[in-house]
């Protein structure tokens, strides 16, 4: 989850946010070159004395500043293109889970060997226990089996909300009549916490997704349970 | 500090100030300018422009705003002279009209400079030009004030936002108390929240305290 005063992105739980957190420092270090070069020639235009009427044309530079950001937006658009195939790599996902979105909470379906559904509604603040998050803990988490890649099907019953969960990358739209899939691996075990990510009403900051990711054995034996 | 005194006298006007016979004449010759059809408005202007260049009429309706950018009627500081630092030689000089004297020295400036004295130097200098380049690029006080507003309002606007505070803002949720961040701190430790580079990767789990 987010932590006081934090800058990044919180720590990556998959490979792909892995990779995006690399991303993001290649592309923003590109921003900052190129943000702090625009200040100072700025800061260089304003304090000067001189002056210069007469330009009629600026033939190199103007050559340089074509050329220069086209290399820089190929230099951005590669690694970018190169994550977004990664993302829809063939992975042969082990278990796939379904979630409606719903006006306003989710509802989660592990179908594939039994018929399992629960509902995953907000803990108001009035109930949450001491040192629990507030706005973002919910009754039934998602528990999911850790490093094995797991199939989500998204969709909604009205709304449009989305589903996301940054640490691990995800946000995908679920949309009424449609179904959206996503993948999702874990690299180790704990909660990962979610908002909704898009507009859906009058508590659309109210529904957020946590997921429990653990080992195999106690995955099975928390399926069971809620049977 | 001038070298010579201006002198505008343009049109039979001696310098003396709007009247609000003036401005009257100015309202109505606007006033009868847009009502009348065009031909008409043409051939009324070419008329008053006529009785003005004769100097008809004394001195009314010399210095009305009804007059063009490049009119010769205008009040200072109207002038035709616009000299900024980035152009700095404009084509028309400063003092249009001359007196004798200074007629007398544009005369001598025709010949050899060095016949110039010191003074008279500067003297056309300042025929020429309004201010010298010194005296164009002095600095001013104006920052202060600039800045004593800015410093106001941010101060007006401080006692905004403490009103605000008092007596708008809602009760904080419970979740913002010490305790409450403490416990919510010691739950984000123990299931080891953001582990690589994150707020669990800066505790030692085993001194059990920040790492240094």
């Amino acid at each position: 989850m987010a932590y006081p005063m934090q800058l990044g992105f919180q720590d990556a739980t998959s490979p792909i946010m892995e990779e995006l957190l690399h991303f993001h420092d290649h592309t923003l270090m590109i921003v900052f070159l190129i943000s702090s070069l625009v200040l100072y020639i700025i800061s260089l235009m304003l304090t000067t004395k001189l002056t210069h009427t007469s330009t009629m044309d600026a033939q190199e530079v103007e050559t340089i500043w074509t050329i220069l950001p086209a290399i820089i937006l190929i230099m951005i658009a590669l690694p970018s293109l190169r994550i977004l195939y990664m993302m829809d790599e063939i992975n042969n996902p082990s278990l796939t889970v379904k979630t409606m979105g719903h006006q306003w909470y989710w509802s989660y379906e592990y179908t594939d060997y039994e018929d399992l559904s629960f509902d995953s509604y907000m803990i108001p603040t009035s109930e949450l226990k001491p040192g629990e998050l507030r706005l973002l803990e919910v009754d039934n988490r998602v528990v999911l089996p850790m490093e094995m890649t797991v199939r989500m099907l998204i969709s909604s019953e009205d709304v449009l909300p989305s589903w996301a969960v940054p640490s691990l990358g995800l946000k995908t739209d679920a949309i009424p009549g449609r179904l959206n899939q996503t993948t999702l691996m874990s690299t180790r075990p704990g909660l990962f916490y979610g908002q909704c990510s898009e507009i859906c009403g009058s508590n659309h900051s109210f529904m957020p997704i946590v997921l429990e990711l653990v080992p195999l054995k106690y995955f099975e034996k928390w399926s069971a349970s809620m049977l | 500090m001038t070298g010579s005194s201006r002198t505008g006298n343009e049109g039979g006007d001696d310098g003396r100030r709007l009247t609000l016979q003036d401005i009257l004449d100015s309202i109505q010759e606007t006033w009868v300018v847009f009502w009348l059809p065009p031909s008409l408005k043409m051939s009324f202007r070419a008329a008053w422009s006529l009785t003005l260049r004769k100097g008809g009429l004394g001195i009314r309706g010399i210095h009305t705003p009804g007059s063009t950018a490049h009119g010769k009627e205008k009040m200072p500081p109207y002038t035709n002279y616009h000299a900024q630092r980035s152009y700095p030689m404009p084509d028309e000089p400063f003092c249009m009209e001359l007196n004798a004297e200074q007629r007398a020295l544009k005369e001598k400036e025709k010949g050899s400079w060095t016949q110039l004295s010191h003074a008279e130097k500067v003297a056309l200098y300042r025929l020429q030009f309004h201010e010298t380049f010194a005296e164009m690029n002095r600095r001013s006080n104006e920052w202060k004030t600039v800045m004593g507003c800015v410093f106001f309002f941010c101060g007006f606007t401080g006692l905004l936002i403490w009103w605000q505070r008092v007596y708008v803002f809602p009760k904080k949720p419970i979740t913002l108390t010490d305790e409450w961040k403490a416990q919510q701190l010691q739950r984000t430790l123990d299931m080891k929240g953001n582990p690589v580079q994150g707020l669990a990767s800066r505790w030692d789990y085993e001194r059990k305290e920040w790492k240094k």
